[in-house]
C-alpha cells in the first residue's frame, strides 16, 4: 500500500489486489473531535460518496468505478489521466466537461468542489474524481455552486463555452443559472475571493 | 514608542499601554449583560462613565505619566456604533490634547496580531472567533490584507453558545458555562454543517435548543460544544492543508474555550503544525492588542489625520492593511 495524496479529510493510497492496481481512499480517524463523533461522520461521508459515485457511474457520467466499499474506505478504479488543473486544455475538453456535469446533475448529485483539480484528462475522454463533497440528492443551490466554483476557475471564454455546453445537455439548467446569477449577487462572495485549488 | 490603545467595540472598554511592540498595561472595565443582553445606547453611555477611570487605571499600571505617550490607537470597527463612538471619542481627545500622532486599528486584525506576538507566530493561519465572528484567515503578503479563506455563513460560535445557554436558563458569563456544565456530558448527535472552509450554525443551534427539557443538559452541552468545535477544526485542517501553512494560532473571545485550545493543539501536532495563542485577558476584547496595532502603524508612517477619524461598523478585515 503506497500513499498517494493526503487531503483534509481522506488519504488515497495505491493498492495491488490480485495483480490489479485500485486506489484506495480511506478517511482516519481524527483525534481532536469526539469519538462517537469521529466516527459518524466517516461513516456517513463514505456511504454518501460511495452512493453518489454509484448513481453517477449507472447515469453513464465518467468517473471511477467503486469496486467495495469499508466503513472509513473506498475501493475504486485506478484512472490514468492528468489534471485539467496540470494541462492545456482546448474548446471539445471544456465543452465535455460542461455535458458530464450536465450528466451529474441530471441524476441528481452536484459534486460540491467542481474545479480543474478534480477533473482528469484521460485517453478516453475526461474524467470526474473526488465525491468527498459531493450531495446525492442536490437542489439547486448546490448545484449552481458547482458552476460557481468553475466560473472562478476558468477564464471568461472558456467558461462561456462551458456554460453552454451544461445548458444545452441538461433540461432544468435555466433555474441553475437563474441561481447562479442570485448566488454572485450576494454580498460575501463579492468582498471575498474563493479559494480555486 | 509609547502608545496608548483605546477598544470599545462592544461591552468591554479597554485601554493598553504598548512600549516597543511589549504590553505594559491592558486595563478594562465590562458592561454586565445580566440577562438582557446589550442594549447599544445603555453600553455607551457605560463606556462614557468609566473611560476616564479606566485609562487613568492603564497609566497607573504602566507606571508612566499622560505627558509621555507617545501615539493614540483606537478601534475603528467592527463594531456596535454607539460603542465604537465614544471609543473615537476619547482617542481624538487625547490626541489633540497631547498632540500625538493618531491611528485607526481593525479590531480582527488586532486579535490576530496579538495572538501571533504571545504565540510567537509569523505567518500563520488565524481561527477568529468571538460572539460576533468566526472566520479563518491569512495574511496575503502582496496585498497585506488578510484573505477570509472560511468563516461562518450565518452566525459566530460565541452568539450561537451565548442564545443556547439563555434559552437554557444558565448563568451568564455563557460560553465559559457551556464548557463548564459540559464536563458532565456526554454525545448525543446534532446537525453538523461544513462546506469546504465555510460553516454554519444557526440549524445546530436550532436542533439544541429544541431539545432543551428533552435530553440532560449536560449532554446537550457537551454535544453543542463538540460539534461546533469540531466543525471549527475540520475547516481549519482543510486551511492549513490547501495553504501548506506551518503555523496555527487561535484568537478572539472564543479562544478562552480549553476545550477548543486542546482540539486545535492536537489538530496541529497531526500535521507537525506549530500551534500558538495569547494569554485569555488578550482573547477577549482588550485595549493592549490596539495599542500593538497602532504602534506598528504609526512606526512605519501611517498615523491618520485627526479629523479623518473614524468609525465603521461594519470594517470587514479584507479592508484593513496590515502594518509589520
Amino acid at each position: 500500500m503506497r500513499l498517494l495524496s493526503e487531503g483534509a479529510e481522506a488519504k488515497i493510497y495505491l493498492v495491488s489486489i490480485f495483480g490489479t492496481l485500485l486506489l484506495v481512499k480511506k478517511r482516519h480517524a481524527k483525534p481532536y473531535r469526539a469519538s462517537q463523533l469521529d466516527i459518524m461522520l466517516r461513516k456517513m461521508r463514505t456511504k454518501k460518496e460511495a452512493h453518489a459515485m454509484l448513481v453517477a457511474k449507472n447515469a453513464g457520467v465518467s468517473v471511477p468505478a467503486v469496486y467495495a466499499t469499508g466503513s472509513d474506505e473506498i475501493y475504486m478504479e485506478l484512472v490514468k489521466g492528468k489534471l485539467m488543473r496540470d494541462s492545456a486544455f482546448d474548446r471539445k475538453i471544456i465543452a465535455d466537461v460542461g455535458i458530464e456535469l450536465a450528466k451529474l446533475h441530471s441524476a441528481g448529485i452536484a459534486h460540491g468542489d467542481f474545479t480543474p483539480a478534480n477533473i482528469l484528462l484521460t485517453d478516453k475522454g475526461v474524467c470526474i474524481i473526488d465525491f468527498g463533497l459531493a450531495e446525492p440528492n442536490a437542489g439547486i443551490e448546490e448545484k449552481a455552486i458547482d458552476l460557481l466554483l468553475m466560473k472562478r476557475s476558468l477564464s471568461k471564454e472558456f467558461y462561456l463555452l462551458f456554460e453552454n455546453a451544461y445548458a444545452k445537455a441538461y433540461a432544468n439548467s435555466s433555474a441553475v443559472l437563474r441561481r447562479l446569477a442570485e448566488i454572485e449577487k450576494r454580498g460575501r462572495y463579492q468582498a471575498r475571493t474563493i479559494a480555486n485549488v | 514608542m509609547l502608545v496608548l490603545g483605546i477598544e470599545s467595540s462592544a461591552h468591554t472598554f479597554g485601554v493598553g499601554i504598548v512600549k516597543d511592540g511589549e504590553v505594559i498595561a491592558n486595563e478594562k472595565s465590562m458592561y454586565s449583560i445580566g440577562t438582557h443582553g446589550m442594549l447599544p445606547s445603555r453600553v455607551a453611555e457605560f463606556h462614557a462613565k468609566v473611560a476616564k477611570k479606566v485609562i487613568g487605571n492603564a497609566l497607573q499600571k504602566a507606571g508612566v505619566k499622560i505627558k509621555e505617550i507617545e501615539g493614540i490607537g483606537y478601534t475603528k470597527g467592527p463594531g456596535i456604533g454607539t460603542c465604537l463612538q465614544i471609543g473615537l471619542l476619547a482617542a481624538k481627545t487625547l490626541a489633540y490634547r497631547l498632540n500625538v500622532p493618531i491611528a485607526p486599528v481593525n479590531h480582527a486584525v488586532a486579535h490576530i496580531e496579538i495572538a501571533k506576538h504571545f504565540g510567537k507566530l509569523k505567518d500563520p493561519i488565524a481561527l477568529y472567533v468571538s460572539g460576533g465572528n468566526s472566520q479563518i484567515l491569512k495574511l496575503d503578503k502582496l496585498s497585506m490584507r488578510y484573505r477570509v479563506l472560511g468563516e461562518t455563513l450565518d452566525i459566530g460560535v460565541g452568539n450561537m453558545l451565548d442564545s443556547f445557554a439563555r434559552s437554557a436558563n444558565l448563568d451568564p458569563a455563557w460560553g465559559s458555562t457551556v464548557e463548564r456544565v459540559a464536563k458532565g456530558g456526554s454525545y448525543m448527535a446534532m446537525p453538523y454543517t461544513v462546506k469546504g472552509m465555510d460553516f454554519t450554525f444557526t440549524g445546530l443551534l436550532t436542533y439544541a435548543k429544541r431539545q432543551i427539557g428533552k435530553a440532560r443538559i449536560e449532554d446537550l452541552c457537551y454535544s453543542l460544544q463538540e460539534t461546533a468545535y469540531a466543525m471549527l477544526c475540520e475547516a481549519t485542517e482543510r486551511a492549513l492543508l490547501l495553504t501548506k501553512s506551518k503555523e496555527l494560532c487561535v484568537c478572539g473571545g472564543v479562544a478562552q474555550s480549553t476545550r477548543l485550545k486542546e482540539m486545535l493543539a492536537k489538530l496541529a501536532s497531526l500535521h507537525r503544525t506549530k500551534f500558538g495563542y495569547a494569554p485569555n485577558e488578550f482573547n477577549a476584547d482588550n485595549g493592549a492588542m490596539i495599542a500593538y496595532v497602532a504602534e506598528k502603524a504609526l512606526k512605519s508612517g501611517h498615523a491618520e489625520k485627526l479629523d479623518a477619524c473614524t468609525i465603521t461598523q461594519k470594517y470587514r478585515i479584507e479592508n484593513a492593511e496590515v502594518y509589520i
